[in-house]
């Protein structure tokens, strides 16, 4: 008798073609910090959308994803869509301002994620949109389509996330350098490899409102995403001296520094290669940087691997997964 | 030829331990009179009434322990020589974020001054030095009661001017006998707190989501003890004969508690507040020293004004939890007739007062 374990497919992902230095950001008054402190956490680029708007960088990592896996549109059952409301998805990037006026509009109802299942063909797929968990919300994504896999015996979800700052706008949030970007992941539910051992997802609601509590959400970084990893790890069945790679959301090697000595995990184990390069993203970058780690061999099937990011507003969820 | 009647010289009188110590040395010996030290005429009047004790034993003097000879005229001088038999020094500065010069002239300047003083005075044959065990500093492990302290340095200039306050004691000539409390956090019986000092700011820095990680194994022995305990033993023991050249630890010694489980009690106790109990502060995380360190640096760099000032008041006393040591209390246990009150019996009543008593206002002057 098999044993159906949902897991990762497949992941694509799309990025911007302008990226900017942190530099550039500093010089363009769109970042807080001094752009050397941010180097010194490990920032060096991010890519910044100026032509390309969320729901053409959605399409396109969704698009590659399907037709890498050669994957069947109509054997997908669940589409899932996460980024900014549906005016400014459809938007370029560098206009937001009309496009939020459109919210007054029936323009409103026009939803990328349903613009997406008819451009990709995906007649079988229902449509959820899933949302307000910031950095984690891929992670909630596929916590839906993980639980709708087992209740409604649906053998194919595709969770897509777009995310972006206008291309004016400030490109730091809380000491961390951030590029638009899209991610595009295919869970199955019989996958042949990337099985998902465990998902733990907190949420706390005291620190909603980050500006007014930024002290108090700072301070409770660490102790709970602690918690959350070891959680995570527990669950799966391991113990932290099994863990092969943290795979991270792409905030300071500073805090990542700190968080793994809390761990007593060594920095080697840290994927860190797309820090410098890529820098953050809302859209996903834990999955952004698992395909490239897969793709590069770092990441070998077989290998437990953690992967873990903060929601700002305020969420932490890990994900164990067996390679 | 009668018995000189004792007269006990008590500075600190207005503060934490003095007071009450000296209230129960009058209530146990009817025949004792005493000398106090204040800063400003009126003050021990007031002291007095919350202590409820009865004036007509008891003279107050005003004067400084940062002046030579207290600052005393010559009159006051003059009785004092002719009356007193025991001084209890018990005056200090205990904030521990002061500079070396600020807590030394205080805390050792002070004890000099009052060593001087009391030099010229025939009758005081007992000096009784109401110090810290914390004079240890930097030390680990296992303290002795007649070690001397701090070997290895100190956490911050309170313990260094206290180290060196005892050094001038032990030089002098005088019969005498030091006391060395552990931090004292409240009353055993009502878990009231009197004077709010670090463990309060930190456990209130706790109770704010503000304090994320400690330098502490789990495992580690918090050292405190209350204020009832620490007054009776300086009572109990500031006359007594046969004394002479001892230290004796205050402390909770062996029955100090862990780390890990004072957290869970303090938990344990706030979570039954359900307006904290909503806002799911997680428990602090427990790291090396290494790791605490960069996180303070990390805070320095990074933090906002606030978590800048949390980080920066914990760290004139946190640093100590990674230097576990346990104050060995034989003698004083021996002479006490027992040990300290668990702290487990007290702390949940200590956490229920402060959420209680909303922390006051004091505890914000420890972070300045």
């Amino acid at each position: 008798m098999s044993t159906r374990c949902p897991g990762i497919a497949g992941i694509a992902y799309a990025l911007p073609a302008e990226s900017r230095s942190v530099r550039e950001l500093a010089e363009a008054g769109q970042l807080q910090t001094k752009p050397e402190v941010l180097e010194r956490f490990g920032f060096d680029r991010v890519h910044v959308a100026t032509e390309e708007s969320p729901y053409e960088l959605a399409a396109r990592a969704a698009s590659e994803l399907l037709e890498e896996q050669h994957v069947d549109p109509a054997s997908v059952g669940l589409l899932t869509y996460s980024g900014p409301p549906g005016t400014l998805s459809l938007t370029p990037a560098a206009e937001p301002w009309d496009a939020a006026a459109a919210l007054a509009t029936t323009a409103r109802f026009k939803y990328p994620g349903t613009r997406l299942q008819y451009e990709l063909g995906l007649i079988n797929a229902s449509v959820l949109g899933v949302d307000q968990l910031a950095c984690s919300t891929l992670f909630g994504a596929l916590r839906v389509a993980r639980s709708l896999c087992a209740t409604e015996g649906i053998e194919r979800a595709l969770c897509v996330n777009a995310e972006f700052f206008p291309a004016a706008a400030g490109r730091e949030a809380v000491f961390n350098c951030t590029s638009d970007a899209a991610c595009a992941v295919l869970l199955e539910r019989d996958a042949a490899r990337n099985h998902i051992a465990a998902s733990v997802h907190i949420t706390k609601g005291y620190y909603w409102d980050g500006d007014a509590r930024k002290s108090e959400v700072v301070a409770s970084y660490f102790p709970t995403s602690k918690y959350a990893i070891e959680r995570a790890i527990a669950e799966a069945g391991w113990s932290p001296a099994d863990v092969d790679w943290i795979i991270p959301h792409n905030v300071s090697l500073r805090s990542w520094e700190l968080l793994l000595s809390l761990l007593t995990l060594p920095n080697a184990r840290l994927w860190a290669d797309n820090i410098p390069r890529r820098g953050h993203s809302l859209a996903g970058d834990n999955f952004i940087n698992l395909r490239d780690a897969l793709d590069g061999g770092a990441v070998r099937p077989g290998q437990k691997l953690v992967l873990f990011a903060y929601g700002y507003g305020a969420h932490w969820t890990a994900l164990a997964v067996e390679a | 030829m009668a018995a000189r009647s004792q007269v006990v010289f008590v500075t600190g009188a207005s503060g934490l331990l003095g007071g009450d110590a000296l209230r129960r040395m009058l209530a146990a010996d009817p025949a004792l009179r005493a000398v106090v030290l204040v800063r400003a005429a009126g003050r021990w009047e007031r002291a007095a009434a919350e202590l409820g004790i009865a004036t007509d034993r008891v003279a107050a003097v005003v004067g400084d322990v940062t002046r030579p000879g207290l600052g005393l005229d010559a009159d006051a001088r003059r009785r004092l020589a002719r009356d007193v038999t025991v001084v209890v020094h018990a005056a200090a500065d205990v904030v521990f974020s002061r500079s070396i010069a600020v807590a030394r002239a205080v805390n050792a300047e002070g004890t000099r001054h009052m060593l001087d003083l009391a030099a010229a005075w025939p009758h005081a044959r007992r000096f009784v030095y109401v110090s810290t065990a914390f004079v240890a500093g930097r030390r680990v492990g296992r303290i002795l009661e007649g070690e001397d302290g701090g070997a290895g340095g100190w956490v911050n200039a309170y313990e260094q001017s206290k180290s060196e306050a005892e050094c001038l004691v032990r030089a002098s000539d005088r019969d005498w006998l030091i006391l060395r409390p552990s931090t004292i956090v409240c009353d055993s019986v009502a878990g009231t707190v009197t004077q709010y000092n670090a463990v309060h700011l930190g456990l209130r820095l706790l109770y704010d989501s503000l304090a994320p990680m400690l330098p502490a194994a789990a495992t580690t022995g918090v050292d405190v003890v209350p204020r009832d305990y620490v007054a009776a033993a300086i009572a109990a023991l500031a006359t007594r004969a046969g004394l002479a050249g001892r230290t004796l630890h205050l402390c909770a010694g062996a029955g100090a508690l862990p780390v890990g489980e004072l957290l869970d009690l303090t938990w344990e106790a706030w979570s039954r507040v359900p307006e904290w109990r909503r806002r799911a502060v997680p428990r602090p995380v427990l790291a090396d020293h290494a790791t605490y360190r960069r996180f303070e640096e990390a805070v320095e760099e990074t933090g906002d004004r606030r978590l800048r000032a949390a980080v920066r008041a914990l760290s004139h006393f946190v640093p100590q939890l990674a230097l576990p040591k346990e104050f060995e209390t034989a003698g004083a246990d021996a002479l006490l007739g027992g040990r300290a009150p668990a702290v487990q019996n007290y702390w949940p009543r200590l956490i229920q007062h402060l959420v209680s008593a909303r922390w006051a206002v004091a505890v914000q002057g420890v972070a300045a």
